[in-house]
């Protein structure tokens, strides 16, 4: 198989609707359907989550609405909505909720199915994906600035080779695994 | 001889601070053989995964498998000095060492690059390795220029004090570790109220002005509270205080002037090793303000 195709066939793989998406999207399914059914009983809206949400403030997110509607099953107006991508991860909700529902880990899942159906994705998450399956790496090896306007790179600084994966095809070959088997 | 002392680690160095984080890497390797800790360099090694788990959080799961399972190979625990690595490496072990349905689909995956996830190998983080493996006495006999009369802010980074059921290295609410370093170098570390705040870093990939909003918010705090430096250990949350400290103040509309050091760095300073090879040149915020090495 071409080098060059195959890449391509991973990151659709990995980000559309191709067909391996279907068993993708029943697996985030039952995860959604699990966090729905025993999770959300759980929350009393307290909104603990909500009042230390870091998005919360400047972007709006309320972490326990997140709860309200999975618990009424409205997934899919969560997965067309941006506002599932405003998480910034901190997990500040999950440390704290008196229930131990973790609504860091419902949004997780839905951006999951949001992908796994084949939404626009938001942003550069794609442009890394590409780089992560190209070459192991989010980035590849920047040159940097020091104060006194030098540009200069790893071995400029001395510092040893990097670490990367040294068999990129069969490293892609797992990687697409994940997106073509049942999982 | 003196090998015989040394603790061994594969060094872990994940995306950013091996891509553009240098004077973290640099600063990690300068003090670490003074401490008597050995890094182990390993090929192979990839992303963790955590910055994609928003897109796929099997391949989050299945990257930082095969990651582990390069340093098991070769029979090494593993020191991944960023706590978003550390975050990603330590959940995939908790996942895969208690759910034995998910470690054999994992472990099919990673076959495919003759790899094998086996739970033996040990993942500390900076700051298990500096203040419980190392301790804080052994870093106390290695100081040589204390630094003195330095009001020091500490910034944790999310990942690294939570979420607290994975098993983090300090306590989620009031983590004190850093401070405990801190103190014995001399510096004077205090309480301020948005300790705890997250720099935003993560929203990077889709909305960076939030981001940058978030890192200045916090900043404009530290510089009203009149703090001489701000002190943190993950390459995501330094490049958003130091790198970008001038961009996330106009978010602010303040002119922003916060030294901004990796834990690493200050240890070093205080160890005696030169600015040049803790990559001090390469910190953008106004560090040259600090009056706190040798002339």
């Amino acid at each position: 198989m071409l080098i060059g195709e195959f890449e391509f066939m991973s990151i659709t793989d990995l980000t559309s609707m191709s067909k391996s998406q279907i068993e993708i999207r029943k697996e985030i399914n039952q995860r959604l359907q699990k966090l729905q059914d025993e999770i959300s009983d759980y929350c009393y809206q307290c909104a603990k989550c909500t009042s230390g949400c870091e998005a919360h403030k400047l972007l709006e997110l309320e972490p326990h609405k997140i709860v309200a509607l999975l618990k009424r099953g409205l997934i899919d107006e969560m997965i067309n909505s941006d506002v599932i991508w405003t998480c910034m991860s901190c997990f500040k909700c999950r440390e704290r909720c008196p229930q131990k529902v973790a609504p860091v880990e419902i949004l997780f899942a839905l951006k999951n199915m949001a992908v796994a159906s084949g939404k626009q994705i938001p942003g550069n998450y794609t442009a890394m994906l590409q780089s992560v399956l190209s070459i192991g790496l989010l980035q590849d090896i920047k040159s940097v600035t020091t104060k006194n306007n030098k540009t200069v790179n790893r071995s400029d600084l001395k510092l040893p080779e990097i670490s990367k994966p040294t068999d990129p095809n069969k490293f892609r070959m797992m990687l697409s695994k994940i997106a073509v088997e049942k999982i | 001889m003196g090998d015989l002392k040394m603790k061994k680690y594969a060094l872990y160095p994940g995306c950013i601070m091996p891509t553009e984080q240098y004077a973290y890497e640099m600063s990690i390797r300068e003090i670490m053989p003074l401490l008597d800790i050995e890094l182990i360099e390993l090929k192979g090694f990839s992303c963790c995964g955590e910055p994609i788990k928003s897109v796929n959080q099997m391949l989050t799961l299945s990257l930082s498998a095969r990651n582990i399972a390069i340093a098991e190979k070769e029979g090494q625990d593993i020191f991944a000095p960023c706590p978003m690595c550390h975050l990603a490496l330590s959940e995939c072990k908790k996942v895969l060492d208690t759910d034995t349905e998910m470690n054999k689909r994992v472990n099919n995956y990673i076959a495919e690059e003759g790899l094998k996830y086996t739970g033996t190998a040990e993942i500390v983080s900076i700051l298990d390795l500096l203040h419980d493996k190392i301790g804080i006495d052994k870093i106390k006999s290695k100081i040589k220029n204390p630094v003195k009369n330095l009001k020091v802010a500490t910034h944790y980074g999310c990942h690294l004090i939570r979420p607290s059921e994975i098993g983090r290295p300090d306590d989620a609410e009031n983590p004190q570790k850093m401070e405990n370093i801190l103190k014995i170098i001399g510096a004077k570390p205090e309480y301020y109220p948005e300790k705890l705040d997250c720099c935003g870093a993560l929203l990077n990939a889709n909305l960076p002005e939030s981001a940058l909003t978030k890192t200045g918010q916090k900043l404009q705090r530290v510089q009203e509270q009149k703090f001489d430096v701000f002190i943190d250990t993950c390459p995501w949350c330094h490049r958003q205080y130091d790198s970008k400290q001038t961009k996330a103040g106009e978010t602010v509309a303040t002119k922003l002037e916060v030294p901004v050091l990796y834990l690493t760095q200050i240890i070093g300073i205080s160890m005696g090793i030169e600015n040049e090879k803790l990559g001090l040149n390469l910190n953008l915020s106004p560090v040259d303000k600090l009056n706190i090495w040798g002339k």
